[in-house]
């Protein structure tokens, strides 16, 4: 199954760091994702869609297609809103 | 004029005088104050055959007519001068107290000239100027010396240098409010090659508001725009800038080990969550500032502010580390001896490859949190190893034979986003006037966060038009000069609006992005003056020859030289990264 990874005050929501989710595209793990912890799906959602400034990566690469295929042992990695410099 | 006090202060040390004086009023039209006014008037003082370190050198301190309107985050100020470390141009500025508080002391600018020939500090109490002699203060740390100068933030503000400025070393910082700094480029050096320890300010003056009622308008609506974001209003207070550390290691560009990385093993370790869970004390705030990213941190030696997400980088990943106490503790050993924590790091990273590659014979390691400490303390007084360290990287790898083991640019060290995995930064620190910095237009926010919108970061065509405009945009905000982190939940529009509003004078968008891009073409112009071509915008080589073995950045170099065409071009430059006189004309510049 793919590893969500979570960051920053997510941890917090989800109270761990990393779980396991089925799907075979990003939108499939993220829904899977929400209906495991709704208040998460309150932070990182807005209707079907990404609220602002919440970054996912797959492997580490920024996810700009939520259909994108997502595969056994990838990394999708959701960041709520974090700036710096 | 509103907004600005009208008034230069003008210091020299040789001879222990000042006057006072006009400040030119088209120039600050021009220019508006902090980076752009400081390099419009270090231009005109200091040319090519004075070095850093010489009396002939200046300081200039600026602040802008937005300065203590109370505006959010008007506490910034600028200190320019020619860089000991880099040879260019350099400003530096920094938050806190002490710039507001020098603009209630009723001046836009403080010019420091020549050297005093025994330590001196200065006092300064609005119209009253005072030398004192600071012999007995040279060599005290900064901690104990701002609290002996009676540091008040809200009346009495302290800034000055440490042991590192001091004994000149070219990565020394200016720190003020006792744990703000002024510390890229070596500023502390010039202050301390001036013997001049400290200057502290009192001030009682108002700035005059053009129009109070819309700028109250623009307080409000400022107030709840930064209250809206999720940046300003969450992201910075709960976790500080340190919260990057993660996303630069999951997306592999988090440089490690001097570089030779682009993923660090030990990045959860010494991540903002990390900070926060086990060391964060409280939030701290400049003046005037909503946003409150400050960190107040603890370990078993000792509470301080920081680390931010650089200082965090420099002695962790960079150097191999994940012992965040350790990490804590060098930080705020930086800020009591006045050393730039980036350079620092990066320098200390740096003699760990010498070390290790046997180039150099020293016990370095990457990895031992143990030598963190005694050898910051080496470096700040120029003894044992810290004798080559001192004067930061390039310095220290040319004399062991492999400068280009220095991760720098124009010889200032690099932060720590590997470029590898962000072209457009990568021609951001190659491009930069002061020297390898990302706080002259930082490309995290398009290349990594979708900052405002997200765009490719391998992608290499195209992209040198958003780093001008980063650039241009930063400059501007460095000229106002207001906090950027400002700018994440507030528009730039805002920020013309604003400073309509106070000094009377209309900006619109457009013209402060003008003023933006005047400044980056003059600094570009002193630069060149001082005999800086286009081989120096460059980076090391193994930015440019290899490409990480591993982790999302496999592959991949900064694919520099065809965005530097691109930029050039862009940029209404000859092939030569010289600016055309059409341009120059076009930005009032023709004339210098």
């Amino acid at each position: 199954m793919p590893i969500v990874k979570l960051y920053a005050n997510l941890r917090k929501i989800a109270g761990t760091k990393e779980l396991l989710i089925t799907g075979f595209t990003v939108r499939e793990v993220l829904r899977g994702l929400v209906e495991q912890n709704p208040l998460l799906g309150k932070v990182i959602l807005e209707g079907e869609n990404l609220r602002p400034h919440i970054v996912i990566t797959l492997n580490g690469h920024n996810v700009v297609d939520m259909d994108v295929n997502v595969n056994e042992q990838d990394v999708v990695a959701i960041f709520p809103p974090i700036a710096g410099g | 004029m509103a907004g600005w006090s009208e008034k230069v202060l003008d210091i020299d040390l040789s001879n222990k005088t000042y006057k006072t004086y006009p400040l030119d009023m088209e120039m600050a039209r021009l220019f508006i104050g902090g980076r752009g006014l400081g390099a419009r008037l270090l231009w005109d003082m200091v040319g090519p055959e004075v070095d850093a370190l010489a009396p002939e050198n200046v300081l200039i301190f600026t602040n802008g007519p937005l300065t203590a309107t109370g505006y959010q985050t008007s506490n910034r100020f600028s200190v320019t001068t020619k860089s000991p470390l880099t040879g260019t141009i350099l400003d530096a500025n920094s938050g806190g107290f002490w710039g507001m508080q020098f603009k209630k002391a009723g001046y836009d600018v403080m010019i420091v000239r020549g050297k005093s020939e025994q330590p001196v500090w200065i006092e300064i109490k609005n119209d009253v100027i005072a030398f004192h002699d600071a012999t007995e203060l040279w060599g005290m740390r900064v901690f104990a010396l701002t609290e002996k100068l009676g540091q008040n933030n809200n009346k009495r503000n302290v800034l000055c240098i440490g042991p590192a400025g001091e004994n000149l070393s070219r990565i020394a910082a200016i720190m003020n409010d006792r744990e703000r700094a002024m510390a890229r480029g070596g500023p502390g050096a010039v202050m301390g090659s001036k013997n001049l320890k400290a200057i502290v300010v009192e001030g009682k003056e108002r700035t005059e508001i053009h129009d109070p009622e819309q700028f109250k308008f623009l307080l409000y609506e400022t107030r709840k725009l930064l209250a809206a974001s999720p940046l300003t209003s969450q992201a910075l207070p709960e976790f500080g800038t340190v919260v990057l550390m993660n996303i630069m290691n999951n997306i592999g560009a988090l440089a490690t080990r001097n570089h030779q990385q682009t993923q660090f093993e030990g990045a959860e370790a010494i991540s903002g969550e990390e900070l926060t869970e086990k060391y964060l004390v409280k939030n701290a705030s400049c003046w005037a500032c909503p946003i409150g990213c400050t960190r107040v941190s603890k370990t078993e030696k000792g509470e301080g502010e920081g680390p931010e997400f650089e200082s965090t980088w420099a002695f962790g990943a960079q150097c191999g580390i994940d012992d965040l106490p350790a990490i804590i503790e060098a930080n705020t050993l930086c800020n009591d001896l006045g050393l730039d924590t980036i350079s620092t790091g990066s320098t200390i990273a740096c003699a760990m490859e010498l070390s290790e590659k046997k180039y150099m014979d020293s016990d370095l390691r990457f990895g031992r949190a143990d030598q963190l400490a005694p050898t910051i303390e080496a470096m700040a007084y120029r003894k044992d190893v810290g004798a080559d360290l001192a004067d930061g990287s390039l310095r220290l790898g040319a004399k062991y034979g492999h400068p280009e083991l220095s991760m720098s640019a124009k010889g200032m060290e690099m932060p720590a986003y590997d470029p590898r995995g962000m072209q457009g930064q990568g021609l951001l620190y190659a491009t930069s006037n002061r020297g390898g910095c990302h706080m002259r237009g930082n490309m995290v926010g398009p290349e990594v966060l979708g900052l405002p919108k997200l765009i490719d970061r391998f992608q290499v065509q195209g992209k040198s038009s958003f780093v001008s405009l980063h650039q241009n945009s930063n400059a501007a905000i460095d000229s106002l000069v207001i906090c950027k982190f400002t700018n994440m939940g507030v528009a730039d529009e805002y920020f013309a609006r604003v400073l309509s509003a106070v000094t009377g004078i209309h900006y619109d968008t457009g013209e402060m992005i003008r003023v933006g891009e005047r400044v980056w073409n003059l600094e570009r112009m002193y630069n060149l003056r001082e005999g800086f071509t286009s081989k120096d915008d460059t980076l090391p080589p193994r930015l440019l020859n290899d490409a990480p073995t591993d982790g999302p950045s496999k592959g991949w170099v900064v694919k520099l030289e065809p965005m530097l065409k691109e930029y050039y071009r862009g940029r209404g430059w000859d092939v030569n990264g010289v600016p055309t006189p059409k341009k120059l004309a076009d930005l009032n510049l023709d004339t210098l």
